[in-house]
C-alpha cells in the first residue's frame, strides 16, 4: 500500500517544517515516521526554503492572484500574434490539463481517451451555433448544452470504469477517441457514412471537411470576436474553475477521490461509494474538456477532425505530468513550459540564445562549487579555439560554413565553432557522438565529470549550429521536448509541483 | 461463399499478425517485470526498419546488392535486432532505471519523452520521406497459388516463419534456460527474486534487449513486406502491438502471440467482410475487443490478478 | 469575515476583467488591434516580406518540403535578377495533418498579421488550414495565395472573398478531366475507387463516383487511412473484374505500395489512376498501368531545368504552383511599392489584378484570378507512364 505525505492539502504546495499545521492534520491511516521522512526530505534550505516558506504563509486566494497577476499583465502588454501563440493557446491548454488532473489527479484513473470530450464539445457547440448547421443559438444556451452533452458521454464512458480498471480502463479509453476520430471524420451524410434508421443520411460533423464557421462567442448580445477578449474569457474561466476544483478538492468528494485513488480496495472496505466517485470524476472531467471545446471551436471558428487525436492527448497529459498530477495551480506552469517554450524556440535567435543561456545555467545549477562551471566554460571555450584553429590549418573546407540566423553571436561563433560546408553524414554521426558522450557523463563521477563535460559541451554547440537549428520550428524543438520531460522525470519523479509520495512496504 | 476473398484475408491477417505478435512481445515482456508500458517501443520498431534500410544502402542498394537478394535480407534483420537491443538496453539504462520504486506514471512519461526524442531524431536527421528496401528489385517476388483460390507470395511466407520461428526460440529461453527462469523469477516478485541472488539490473536488461530486437524484426519484416519505412511509423505500430499485449492478457508471454494474431485477423477480415471496409476497421476491431474486456477484464490469458490486502 | 473579504475582492476583480474584456469586443472585426496593422501603410524598403505557410514539419512534410523548395528557388530567382528590391520569405509551419491539428496554422496566421512588415501570404497549403485561417488573415487585413487548397468549396462559399487566391485548379475540374478520361478514352467499365479518408481524398472520390455512376458505370468505394501501409486486405477486396482503381491519395509512396502489393497478389494488370498528389517518379515507376491527373506543367521550361540542377537532379511538381503563388504576391506588391508605400489593401488589390500569361507561367496555365479567386482557366491534364516517366495523354 502507498501512502501519501503528510496531511497537507495536496494542492501542488511542497511540505514545510514542522509548523502547526501538522498538529491540526489529521493522523488516521499516516505513518508517523513516513510523514516525518518526507518534511525533512523536502524540506529546503537558503534562498528556496525562505521562498517557499512565504508562499505557504500566503492564503490560498493570494496564490490564484499571484499565479494569474502575470498572465492578466500579458493580455494587456502583448499584440495580437504573440497573445494568441503564447497566451490563449496556453491558458486553453491549461484548462484541458485541469480536467485531466480530475481525472487522472485526484481519482487515478487512466483515461487515454480525454481528448474526444474536448472534441465532442466543439462539435456539440458547432451543431448548435455555425453557418455550416445553419443553427445560431445564442452562447448562453449552446455553451451550457454543450457541457451537459459532453458530460453525459462522459458519463457512458465512465461506466465502463466499473467493470475495467487500471492499463485495461486505459486501452478501452484509448479505443473511444480513436472511434470518436473515426466517426467524426465520416459522419457527413456522404457515401462513407452510415444510414441511420428513421432520417437517412445526415450530415452531422461535416466529415474531413470539418464543421466550419462556428460563430463565436455570444453572451446576451455581447459578442467575443477579439483574441483579447477569448484571452480574458479563458483565464477569467480557468481562474473560477480553478478556484473550484480547490473547494472541491478540500471537501468530502475531494477526500474521497484521494482515498479511491491510493487505494481502491481499501476505500471500498470503508464504504465509500467508488463506482459513483469514477462516475463523478469522468463527468466532471468531461464536462471542463467540453467547456474549452466551445471556447476552442469558436475561437478556431471550426472543428476539424485531426484537431481531436492522439497527439493532443500526449501534449496535455505531458502538462499534467509535468505540473504534478493532483496539482491545481502546476497545469499553468506545465502549460507554459510545454507550450511556451516550444513556440519560443520557433525563431532561430531566440533558440540559439536560450540554447546557450540554458547550457550556462544548467551548469551553474549543476554543479556546486562555484568555480567547477567556470573552469568547463573557459575550458570549453579554449577547446574550441583551438580546434578550430587546428582544423583551419589541416582542412579548410570544415570551416568554410555559415551560421544560420544569429545576428548578434555570428562573428564570434564563426570563429569558434566547427562549420562544415557540407554537413551531411557529419552531422548524423556528431548528434550519436553527442548522446554517447552525454549517457557517459551521466555514469562518471569527479574532475572525469568535469573534464569530459568540454568536448561535449563543444560536440553539443556543433551538433546545434550544423544540424539542430535548421529544423528548430519543427523537429528540434521536440526532441527537446522529449530530452526534458525524461530529465524531469528522472530527476523529480513527482512532477515539478506534485508532492513526492513514498511507498510503505 | 466467395472463398478467394476468405483465404485473402486469412493470409493478410496472419501476416499483419505476426508482426504485431512480435512487437506485443517486447511489451508484454517489458510489463511483465518493471509493470511499466513502454511507449518507446514503436519507435524502436521504427528504428530498426531504418537501420536495415542502412544497411542495405551500404550493401550497395537494392539494384546491385554485394551479395544475393537473400542473403541482404538476412544480413538485414541481423545487424537490426543488434542495434536495437542495445538501443533498448541503453533506453532502459538512461530513463527508466532510476524509476523503478517511483510513482507509475513517472517511467510512463520518461517512456513517453523518450518516444517523442526517437521520433523527433529520426525525423531531424532521416527527413520526413518514405524510404523503400525495393523489394521488388532486391529479390524476386513470387505468388504461390494453391489450388484455385489460395494465394500467398513468398514475402509473406518469409513473414509467417521467421516470426513463428522467433516466437519458439523466446519461448524455449523463457522456460529452458536459467536466464529464462530468472526472468519468471523476476515478474513474479523482484524483491524475493534479488535477495535469491539474481542480478534484477541483468535480467531486465536482458529482457529489454530481446523484446527490442523482436521489434527490430518486425520493423524489417513490415518495410519488407509494404515497402513503407517513415519516422512516424512507429506509433501506430506501437499502438496495435500494445493492444495486442493487452487483449492477450498483459505479462503473458504466450498471450502475447494470440493477441497479435487475433488483431492482424480481426483486422484483415473486418476490412474484407463488413460494411464500411478499412475505414470502420479499427472501429469494429475496437468494439470487438471493448466486448471482450467487458466480459474478461484480464485479458485473453492472464490470469486474473488477486489482490492481496 | 476573512472569507467574505477575499470572495469580495475576487469578485471586483473578475468583473474588472469583464469589462476590459467586452470592453474591447465592440469591434466589428475578429483581431482587433491588428487593423491599425492592417491598415497601416508599409514603407516599401529595399526588402519585401511574404509570409510563407507550409507544413515544413508533421506527418505532411514531404508535401511542405516541395513548396518550401519551389518558394526558395523563386526567391533566388527573383533575388538574383533584381538589384533594387529583395524578398524574403517569413516561414510559418502550419503542420498539416499534425497532432494539433489546424491550431498550428492559426497561431501562424495570427503572427503572421501581427507582424507589420508582411504584405501578403503564400500558403496555406490544406483546405482545412484555409478555412481555420481565414479569420485571422482576413482581420489582419492579409491577402493569401495558396498553391495546393484546391477544395471546391472555399472559393465559392462567401466567406474569403477578395482575400483568397488559388494558384491551381479545384477538386472539381480534377474530378471532371478523371472521370471524361475513363468514360470516352479508356471506355471503362468496372471501376473501384479508395480513398485516403483525408479531405482533399473524400470530396474527390465523392465527385469521381457521382460522375461516373451517372454515366452507368459500375463503382465500388472503399477508404483506407492515410497511415496504412498494408493494402492486402483491401486489395483482397477488389472484385476481380475491376479494370480501374482509382486513387486519389496525396503521398505518392502510399500510391506506389498500393500499386506494388497489388502485382504482388496478382493484380499487376489492373489500371490505376492518381490525383495530383501522386504525381511522382515514385508513382509511375510502377508499371505502364498508371494513370495520373495534373494541371499541364510544361515540363521543357528551362526553370525546371535550373531547379533540377539546384537539387541534384531530383525534381518534382507538386510545389510548383507555390512558385507561381510567391511570383503573384511578390509582384502584386511591386506593383503596390511603386510609389514607395503599400498597404495590405493596396497589394490585395494587385494581387486581383494578376495577369501572368502561359509563356511566363510555370504551370502552363495563364494565371488570371475569378471574383472567387479561382483561376480563370483551369483545366487538368491526364498522363500516362510510359517508361517510368508520366507523359500527356489528354
Amino acid at each position: 500500500m502507498s501512502a501519501p505525505a503528510d496531511g497537507s492539502p495536496p494542492d501542488g504546495s511542497p511540505v514545510t517544517g514542522p509548523t502547526e499545521e501538522a498538529a491540526e492534520a489529521p493522523k488516521v491511516g499516516v505513518d508517523e515516521w513516513v510523514a516525518r521522512h518526507e518534511e525533512r526530505r523536502q524540506a529546503h534550505g537558503g534562498l528556496t526554503g525562505a521562498v517557499i516558506q512565504g508562499w505557504d504563509r500566503v492564503p490560498p486566494a493570494g496564490h490564484l492572484a499571484i499565479l494569474f497577476a502575470p498572465f492578466v499583465v500579458f493580455g494587456f502588454v502583448a499584440n495580437e500574434g504573440n497573445l494568441y501563440r503564447y497566451g490563449l493557446i496556453t491558458l486553453i491548454y491549461a484548462l484541458l490539463a485541469l480536467g485531466l488532473n480530475v481525472v487522472v489527479g485526484f481519482a487515478g484513473l487512466l483515461d487515454l481517451g480525454y481528448i474526444a470530450f474536448f472534441g465532442v464539445g466543439a462539435y456539440a457547440f458547432g451543431i448548435m451555433a455555425s453557418g455550416h448547421s445553419g443553427h445560431h443559438l445564442p452562447a448562453e444556451l449552446a455553451v451550457p448544452i454543450a457541457v451537459a452533452f459532453t458530460a453525459l458521454v462522459g458519463l457512458l464512458l465512465g461506466l465502463t470504469s466499473w467493470r475495467v480498471s487500471g492499463d485495461y480502463l486505459a486501452i478501452v479509453t484509448l479505443f473511444f477517441l480513436q472511434a470518436f476520430v473515426i466517426f467524426v471524420n465520416n459522419a457527413n451524410g456522404g457515401p462513407s457514412d452510415w444510414s441511420y434508421p428513421f432520417v437517412g443520411k445526415v450530415d452531422i460533423t461535416g466529415g474531413a471537411n470539418g464543421l466550419d464557421q462556428i460563430d463565436p462567442l455570444r453572451f446576451f448580445g455581447y459578442s467575443i470576436s477579439t483574441t483579447k477578449g477569448y484571452y480574458f474569457y479563458t483565464l477569467i474561466s480557468l481562474a473560477v474553475l480553478m478556484a473550484m476544483l480547490f473547494f472541491v478538492n478540500r471537501s468530502r468528494t475531494g477526500r474521497a477521490w484521494r482515498s479511491l485513488r491510493e487505494d481502491p480496495l481499501a476505500a471500498e472496505v470503508m464504504s465509500i461509494p467508488v463506482n459513483r466517485l469514477k462516475l463523478l470524476a469522468f463527468v466532471f472531467g468531461a464536462a471542463i474538456a467540453g467547456y474549452c471545446g466551445t471556447i476552442f471551436g469558436s475561437v478556431q471558428s471550426g472543428a476539424f477532425p485531426g484537431d481531436y487525436d492522439v497527439g493532443l492527448l500526449i501534449t496535455i497529459y505531458a502538462i499534467a505530468i509535468l505540473g504534478g498530477l493532483g496539482s491545481i495551480g502546476g497545469v499553468v506552469i506545465g502549460a507554459l513550459i510545454v507550450n511556451g517554450v516550444p513556440e519560443l524556440l520557433r525563431s532561430s535567435e531566440n533558440a540559439r540564445l536560450l540554447f546557450y543561456g540554458a547550457l550556462v545555467v544548467g551548469l551553474f545549477l549543476a554543479m556546486r562549487p562555484w568555480y567547477r562551471p567556470v573552469v568547463v566554460i573557459v575550458g570549453t571555450i579554449a577547446f574550441g579555439f583551438v580546434v578550430h584553429g587546428v582544423a583551419g590549418a589541416v582542412w579548410p573546407r570544415g570551416t568554410a560554413g555559415h551560421i544560420q540566423g544569429g545576428a548578434r553571436l555570428a562573428g564570434p561563433l564563426e570563429h569558434w565553432v566547427l562549420l562544415p560546408t557540407h554537413p551531411g553524414r557529419i552531422g548524423g554521426w556528431a548528434y550519436f557522438a553527442l548522446i554517447a558522450m552525454a549517457l557517459v557523463l551521466t555514469l562518471v563521477r569527479g574532475w572525469w565529470r568535469t573534464l569530459l563535460l568540454i568536448p561535449t559541451l563543444y560536440l553539443a554547440a556543433f551538433v546545434w549550429e550544423n544540424e539542430l537549428v535548421e529544423q528548430v520550428s519543427g523537429a528540434t524543438r521536440l526532441i527537446l521536448l522529449g530530452a526534458l520531460l525524461v530529465v524531469i522525470m528522472n530527476v523529480r519523479p513527482s512532477g515539478i509541483f506534485g508532492t513526492a509520495r513514498v511507498e510503505v512496504v | 461463399m466467395n472463398w478467394n476473398l476468405f483465404f485473402g484475408e486469412l493470409v493478410s491477417g496472419l501476416t499483419l499478425g505476426s508482426i504485431y505478435a512480435l512487437i506485443a512481445l517486447g511489451y508484454t515482456m517489458v510489463y511483465g517485470i518493471l509493470k511499466l508500458l513502454n511507449f518507446a517501443h514503436g519507435d524502436v520498431y521504427m528504428v530498426g526498419a531504418y537501420v536495415a534500410f542502412f544497411v542495405l544502402q551500404w550493401l550497395g542498394g537494392p539494384l546491385n546488392t554485394d551479395v544475393a537478394g537473400w542473403l541482404a535480407i538476412a544480413i538485414m534483420f541481423l545487424v537490426a535486432m543488434l542495434a536495437c537491443g542495445m538501443l533498448g538496453v541503453g533506453i532502459e539504462r538512461f530513463a527508466y532505471r532510476r524509476l523503478r520504486n517511483a510513482p507509475r506514471i513517472a517511467p510512463l512519461i520518461s517512456a513517453l519523452g523518450v518516444s517523442i526524442f526517437l521520433q523527433n531524431s529520426a525525423l531531424l536527421l532521416w527527413g520526413p520521406n518514405f524510404r523503400d528496401y525495393g523489394t521488388f528489385d532486391l529479390i524476386n517476388v513470387k505468388s504461390y497459388r494453391v489450388g484455385a483460390n489460395f494465394l500467398i507470395s513468398n514475402i509473406q511466407i518469409l513473414t509467417i516463419v521467421t516470426s513463428i520461428v522467433l516466437m519458439i526460440v523466446l519461448t524455449l529461453l523463457v522456460s529452458r534456460t536459467r536466464t529464462g527462469k530468472a526472468m519468471r523469477a523476476t515478474s513474479f516478485d523482484r524483491e524475493a527474486a534479488e535477495m535469491m541472488g539474481i542480478s534484477v539490473d541483468g535480467v531486465v536488461s536482458f529482457t529489454f534487449f530481446v523484446g527490442s530486437a523482436l521489434a527490430a524484426a518486425a520493423g524489417v519484416m513490415f518495410v519488407i513486406l509494404f515497402g513503407q519505412a517513415s519516422p512516424l511509423m512507429g506509433f501506430t505500430a506501437g499502438l496495435k502491438g500494445f493492444t495486442a499485449a493487452v487483449v492477450g492478457g498483459i505479462g503473458s508471454i504466450p498471450g502475447a502471440m494470440l493477441g497479435g494474431y487475433l488483431i492482424g485477423l480481426l483486422e484483415a477480415f473486418a476490412t474484407g467482410y463488413l460494411p464500411g471496409g478499412s475505414t470502420y476497421a479499427n472501429l469494429y476491431v475496437f468494439a470487438l475487443l471493448i466486448a471482450m474486456f467487458l466480459l474478461r477484464p484480464s485479458g485473453l490469458l492472464g490470469s486474473p490478478t488477486i489482490q492481496k490486502v | 469575515m476573512k472569507k467574505l473579504v477575499v470572495a469580495a475582492l475576487f469578485a471586483a476583480g473578475v468583473a474588472a476583467l469583464t469589462t476590459a474584456a467586452f470592453g474591447s469586443s465592440k469591434s466589428p472585426s475578429r483581431a482587433a488591434s491588428a487593423a491599425s496593422v492592417s491598415s497601416g501603410a508599409v514603407k516599401c524598403g529595399s526588402t519585401r516580406y511574404i509570409g510563407f505557410m507550409a507544413p515544413i514539419t508533421g506527418p505532411a512534410a514531404s508535401l511542405g518540403q516541395t513548396q518550401v523548395d519551389w518558394a526558395k528557388y523563386y526567391v533566388r530567382l527573383y533575388n538574383k535578377g533584381h538589384k533594387k528590391s529583395k524578398i524574403k520569405l517569413v516561414p510559418e509551419d502550419t503542420e498539416l495533418g499534425g497532432p494539433n491539428g489546424t491550431a498550428a496554422a492559426v497561431q501562424g496566421a495570427q503572427a503572421l498579421g501581427s507582424n507589420a512588415k508582411v504584405l501578403g501570404v503564400v500558403g496555406p497549403a490544406g483546405s482545412n488550414e484555409v478555412k481555420a485561417t481565414t479569420g485571422a488573415l482576413k482581420g489582419a487585413g492579409l491577402g493569401f495565395v495558396s498553391g495546393s487548397a484546391t477544395n471546391a468549396a472555399i472559393a465559392t462559399d462567401g466567406t474569403r472573398t477578395g482575400y483568397f487566391f488559388r494558384t491551381v485548379p479545384t477538386d472539381d475540374d480534377q474530378s471532371k478531366s478523371a472521370s471524361a478520361y475513363i468514360v470516352n478514352k479508356l471506355k471503362l467499365k468496372r471501376v473501384y475507387i479508395i480513398d485516403d479518408q483525408e479531405a482533399y481524398s473524400i470530396g474527390l472520390a465523392d465527385s469521381v463516383e457521382s460522375q461516373l455512376k451517372a454515366k452507368g458505370l459500375t463503382v465500388g468505394r472503399d477508404g483506407v487511412s492515410q497511415q496504412l501501409s498494408d493494402f492486402t486486405s483491401v486489395i483482397n477486396k477488389i472484385p476481380q473484374n475491376t479494370q480501374l482503381v482509382y486513387i486519389p491519395w496525396q503521398l505518392p509512396p502510399k500510391g506506389q505500395a498500393f500499386g506494388q502489393q497489388m502485382k504482388g497478389l496478382g493484380r499487376g494488370s489492373v489500371k490505376l489512376m492518381g490525383g495530383d498528389g501522386l504525381f511522382d517518379p515514385a508513382f509511375s515507376g510502377v508499371g505502364s498501368n498508371v494513370y495520373d491527373t495534373f494541371f499541364p506543367v510544361n515540363t521543357k521550361d528551362k526553370r525546371i531545368a535550373g531547379f533540377k540542377k539546384l537539387h541534384k537532379g531530383q525534381t518534382e511538381f507538386f510545389g510548383a504552383p507555390t512558385f507561381e503563388a510567391v511570383h503573384v504576391v511578390s509582384a502584386a506588391i511591386d506593383r503596390a511599392c511603386k510609389d514607395g508605400k503599400a498597404t495590405r489593401a493596396e497589394v490585395r488589390a494587385q494581387i486581383k489584378k494578376t495577369n501572368i500569361p502561359v509563356k511566363t507561367s510555370l504551370i502552363g496555365l495563364p494565371i488570371n484570378f475569378a471574383k472567387t479567386g479561382n483561376l480563370k482557366k483551369h483545366p487538368f491534364g491526364v498522363y500516362h507512364s510510359s517508361k517510368g516517366v508520366f507523359v500527356r495523354v489528354g
